[in-house]
């Protein structure tokens, strides 16, 4: 065992399944679809290799994916499993339970627009969409993210017993290939012991599981949930810094990107924060005020966190890939209701960019910049790119 | 940053080709970002590869607006098609082709240049797989000179035929360093 790095050339989708190996998963109930197979692919490679071990279950659908995935959870074991799109959306029924039952399964999920009309374009509508189902959800700038993103997963779920989804997009990040740095076999086992349940279904134990529950012990389990969901923002914190003091690399579930007396601040999550980050850089040297704030964890929203990065700023900017007909983008949607009532916060610009897996280009983002600049804020969701 | 756009139909490797020079890169020690996108991975549809190469890390997850090379597989993706949109004069278009280069010139004001890939690959043994000459015809007309590097990957990342590759990719290179494309 070395604590060397390794670092290598690989996709996001194949930085995911390193990961996994790493965290030594018990069982992975697999289904493939389009753009996210190559993760379960690289398992089964590995897995077919002697790289590792585990149980690999190829099941008939994504909803009997999720069925064994929450069963084999309640066993007491760790359990992952990756999914894309309609997969996403097959599953819904059981990412509710999944979140019920406290099962604290990681899946991958590679956001793509969902039909119809059918495509395979980088669009996070499909994950956004399950917001309200009781999932963590963290979303990655690159493959070196999902790679360690992926490793916090288990701690966080594990520990607040909720499921996490690890969300990064189609073809920007799930099929672009650049350096990846391998986190070591002895540092993830120093950073992620066995999984060991308090509760667990075992046949020798005999405890139950999702009975029947009256009206109060239904709220209150509810309530448990909520409770376990605020820890996320501790523990997620902490996971994170921990992973850090192992690699050296951290995330933090939030990241203010130069935006030290900024007076202009572009909001984004996933891919875009990349090319932002340039354009950031460029109107900085140019003498803008500007700074990018990047929501990494979207489920728990951190709403107090969010509050504090934007008060005093005067103008902010979304940029969202993802559209909810009917209320626009979900991230200003979000934003919105989280500054709501706060003294001193910004006015908020809501655009939505890149539905669809639409191309924005750093010039577009500077177009954005500068209407948003020279305008008063729309309440509603305004079409750019 | 050094960028690059590859284009071919599905199944005739131009998305492998991306990963190849991306991979000759990053050995290296450069900074890579290669990505693929494709509707639906069909053989005979256009599938492009996006390469960018930059001694920092990269950052930008769009398309590549002015590419330094544009790498086309098959001259009919030329006709009607998006290819050619982000060229300007300073791009250098590789074009798979046994025509010379002036059949294109109505094409536009770009540094064409065409290879007979095909035929090098058939010499080779490697049927209409012209993935390997054309990386290392780009490569060659790019200046590229660690050749030890260029063998040694394409030797390693060959999933078949890694000799018979290697010929036809050492071939393009040199073709392409003697100006003789």
């Amino acid at each position: 065992m070395s604590t060397e790095h390794t670092r290598l050339l690989l996709s996001g989708n194949h930085a995911v399944s390193y990961a996994v190996k790493l965290a030594r998963p018990n069982v992975m109930p697999v289904y493939p679809i389009t753009p996210q197979t190559p993760i379960l692919e690289k398992i089964t490679e590995f897995h077919a290799g002697g790289e590792m071990t585990g149980e690999i279950m190829t099941m008939e659908s994504e909803h009997s994916v999720m069925a064994a995935a929450i069963t084999a959870s309640l066993t007491g074991v760790r359990v992952f499993t990756a999914t894309a799109s309609q997969g996403l959306l097959l599953m819904h029924e059981m990412l509710h339970y999944a979140a019920g039952a406290r099962a604290p399964i990681v899946m991958a999920n590679v956001n793509r627009t969902l039909g119809s009309p059918w495509g395979f374009w980088p669009d996070q509508t499909d994950s956004l969409a399950q917001r309200d189902v009781g999932w963590i959800q963290y979303y990655c700038e690159n493959g070196q993210e999902s790679h360690d993103t992926t490793l916090q997963a288990f701690r966080v779920a594990e520990q607040v017993l909720l499921p996490v989804m690890v969300v990064h997009e189609a073809f920007y990040v799930s099929h672009a290939m650049e350096a990846v740095d391998i986190v070591s076999q002895q540092q993830v086992d120093a950073y992620l012991p066995p999984f060991n349940p308090p509760h667990r279904l075992d046949p020798q134990i005999g405890e139950s599981w999702g009975n029947t529950v009256s009206q109060t012990m239904f709220q209150n389990h509810r309530r448990d949930m909520g409770e376990a969901m605020e820890r996320v923002l501790e523990v997620g914190k902490q996971a994170d810094r921990e992973l850090q003091e192992l690699v050296g690399r951290g995330y933090g579930i939030l990241e203010q990107y130069r935006c030290e007396g900024a007076e202009f601040i572009i909001a984004t999550m996933g891919s875009m924060t990349g090319t932002v980050r340039d354009v950031v850089d460029e109107l900085r040297a140019a003498g803008v005020s500007i700074g990018l704030l990047k929501i990494r964890l979207f489920r728990p929203f951190p709403v107090a966190d969010l509050r504090e990065a934007l008060v005093g700023v005067p103008k902010v900017m979304v940029l969202d890939r993802n559209f909810a007909p009917g209320t626009g983008g979900v991230l200003f949607q979000e934003l919105k209701a989280a500054l709501y009532g706060l003294a001193g916060a910004p006015e908020i610009h809501g655009y939505l960019a890149g539905v669809g897996g639409t191309n924005i280009s750093p010039s577009a983002i500077k177009e954005m910049v500068q209407c948003a600049m020279g305008e008063n804020p729309s309440v509603n969701s305004v079409w750019k790119g | 940053m050094l960028q690059f756009i590859i284009q071919g139909r599905g199944g005739q490797g131009a998305q492998l080709a991306g990963k190849l020079l991306a991979d000759v890169f990053f050995q290296e020690g450069r900074y890579v970002l290669v990505y693929a996108s494709y509707g639906g991975a069909r053989r005979g549809n256009p599938v492009s590869s996006s390469l960018r190469v930059d001694d920092k890390p990269i950052r930008l997850r769009c398309d590549i607006e002015h590419p330094d090379a544009i790498v086309c597989f098959d001259p009919s993706l030329l006709e009607g098609g998006k290819l050619l949109n982000a060229a300007t004069g300073q791009t250098l278009v590789l074009i798979n082709s046994s025509l010379p280069a002036k059949e294109f010139a109505h094409l536009g004001d770009f540094k064409v240049v065409t290879i007979d890939a095909r035929t090098i690959a058939q010499k080779h043994q490697l049927g209409r797989i012209v993935n390997t000459t054309l990386v290392g015809a780009s490569l060659g007309l790019l200046g590229y000179s660690n050749v030890e590097l260029l063998e040694k990957v394409v030797g390693e990342t060959s999933p078949l035929k890694p000799e018979g590759n290697v010929a036809a990719c050492m071939e393009g290179y040199r073709i392409a360093r003697k100006g003789s494309c």
